[in-house]
């Protein structure tokens, strides 16, 4: 009973809140000058970075976060909030050009725009920090656990997360890499558990999380990195051996190096590969519900607002749907990530006689 | 397009954020955390192994005790046989052993009358004999007086041959 009122007033915000977005929105439009519709830049606005972190239900309020950048005459240090609306502060503005749109440049005295080395703690900085401060306190509550209650089964919340760590650790990095497990598992759950946060805040659309994380090449590109770091700095003899002298006809490998050339891209695909399918899968997810959101302004825009009303009904159905389907793909990329690296850096492990059974 | 072009600044903090959540978990967290869970596992490994040597061996005295019992029982049964079986031979024993005594001593018994019986004879016919002779003596120192008074005097001797007797 109890239950149900809390959804009914929970389903009721919720009306509440869209109709205001809606009327927001609509206020917005038929103000001074009635902006064109430009749904990719509003997909981009979204799924890009930003100085600053907007405040849920407004567009004009933002958290300032600092803005590191270092410029040829050196440091600068100040808040985002000196550069709002085009201002310039140290010689240094945000952009409108198409090169650099949205990021801060240097203006130059011939009124060129240059890039410094840009150190800033952007939105998508500051929610890879989020992120990484809730893994260490997920982590570590979870240790305080054992710590304090030594052998008694964990319950609720920590149960929860003993049951994932348990999932990817005994039954994913153990099998694979057997008694080298204890060695890499440490960097193999912390990939797991960042990433898996970063994917899940990506999916709460305001203030803490919002920020399109692991749907950013740079982000998936660091991971990846690591993995191929990893993976090739740790790998056997045997390892090297197969790439540049593999166990196949000498007239496939001698006089022209067709299978080392074959087994050298291979090094380079597999990480591009891991950086690929968690940016594409999280991007997608995000472009979706974000397209489905769009379409209720575009159908307004286009023809009238009964048929934008009848859009929202239909898109906000999708768009949950979406939702809930990128909440299963957040852990499936975070675990195809972590089994994927598990599998790479155990086969850069291989021993001789491991091959010749 | 910014999407597709890593930033310089994101992928710096990425990685420091990422090493230094690396540094800190696998220094305080994931080692102790693996190793409790474990250490957990195989605790309840062990205890299920216990729960079910414990439980079998229950079922082995369970059963051991039965046999045991039934064992017993046997060699109760066995017992009172021999006992009942000892206890006749007992009785029995005892019987003949009676008959023989009683056999021997009525064997003595006839042996001491015969003897007795002997010896009275005896006796008897030395008192007959002495009898005879005072009789005798009697009688011939009567003859010599009287024949009459002789006869009386036999009878008077008999008669107290027979009162003496």
């Amino acid at each position: 009973m109890k239950g149900k009122i809390i959804s009914a007033i929970i389903a009721l915000a919720l009306v509440a809140l869209a109709a205001l977005g809606y009327w927001s929105a609509a206020q917005h439009r038929h103000g001074e000058a009635p902006a064109e519709l430009d749904p990719k830049e509003i997909i981009y606005e979204h799924l890009g970075d930003e100085y600053g972190w907007a405040l849920p239900f407004n567009h004009s309020l933002r958290i300032p976060l600092p803005i590191i950048v270092w410029a040829d005459d050196g440091f600068h240090c100040f808040m985002s909030s000196r550069l709002t609306d085009g201002a310039t502060y140290e010689g240094l503005r945000i952009s409108n050009s198409e090169d650099h749109n949205g990021k801060v440049v240097q203006v130059m005295p011939d009124g060129s725009e240059k890039r410094p080395w840009d150190f800033s703690v952007t939105k998508n900085v500051a929610a890879i920090f989020v992120a990484a401060l809730l893994v260490v306190w997920m982590v570590m509550s979870l240790r305080r656990w054992y710590a304090r209650q030594g052998m008694k089964a964990p319950r609720r919340a920590m149960g929860l997360l003993e049951l994932v760590v348990d999932y990817v650790y005994t039954d994913t990095i153990r099998p694979i890499m057997g008694k080298e497990a204890p060695k890499y598992a440490p960097y193999l759950l912390t990939a797991f558990f960042f990433i898996l946060t970063m994917n899940l805040l990506g999916l709460i659309v305001i203030f803490p999380g919002g920020a399109n994380l692991t749907g950013n090449l740079a982000v998936t590109m660091v991971m990846a990195i690591i993995t191929f770091v990893i993976t090739n700095f740790t790998g056997t003899r045997e390892y090297w051996k197969e790439i540049f002298w593999p166990e196949v006809p000498v007239a496939l490998k001698c006089p022209v190096p067709m299978m080392q050339l074959i087994e050298v891209l291979g090094l380079f695909t597999k990480p591009l590969a891991l950086m690929i399918r968690l940016f594409a899968n999280m991007m997608g997810g995000h472009m979706v519900v974000l397209v489905l959101m769009l379409l209720i302004f575009i159908f307004s825009a286009m023809f009238n607002y009964v048929v934008g009303g009848a859009t929202a009904v239909f898109s906000l159905f999708f768009t949950v749907f979406m939702l809930a389907l990128d909440t299963l793909v957040s852990f499936i990329q975070a675990y195809v990530f972590t089994i994927l690296s598990t599998i790479f850096i155990s086969m850069s492990h291989v021993e001789p006689h491991h091959h010749e059974a | 397009m910014e999407l597709f072009t890593p930033e310089f600044g994101l992928v710096f903090w990425m990685f420091v954020a990422f090493l230094c959540l690396y540094f800190i978990l696998a220094k305080f967290a994931w080692p102790f955390i693996i190793k409790s869970m474990e250490e957990r596992a195989d605790l309840i490994d062990k205890g299920v192994a216990y729960a079910q040597d414990a439980k079998r061996q229950l079922d082995n005295a369970k059963s051991e005790a039965d046999k045991l019992i039934a064992e017993a029982r046997n060699q109760q049964a066995d017992i009172l046989r021999e006992a009942s079986k000892i206890k006749n031979q007992i009785v029995e024993d005892a019987r003949s052993e009676a008959a023989a005594e009683a056999k021997k001593v009525s064997e003595a018994a006839m042996v001491s009358i015969e003897q007795a019986r002997k010896e009275s004879e005896k006796q008897l016919r030395q008192e007959v004999g002495e009898i005879a002779l005072q009789i005798a003596e009697k009688v011939i120192r009567r003859e010599v007086a009287n024949d009459k008074a002789q006869q009386q005097l036999v009878e008077q001797y008999l008669s107290e041959v027979k009162t003496n007797n």
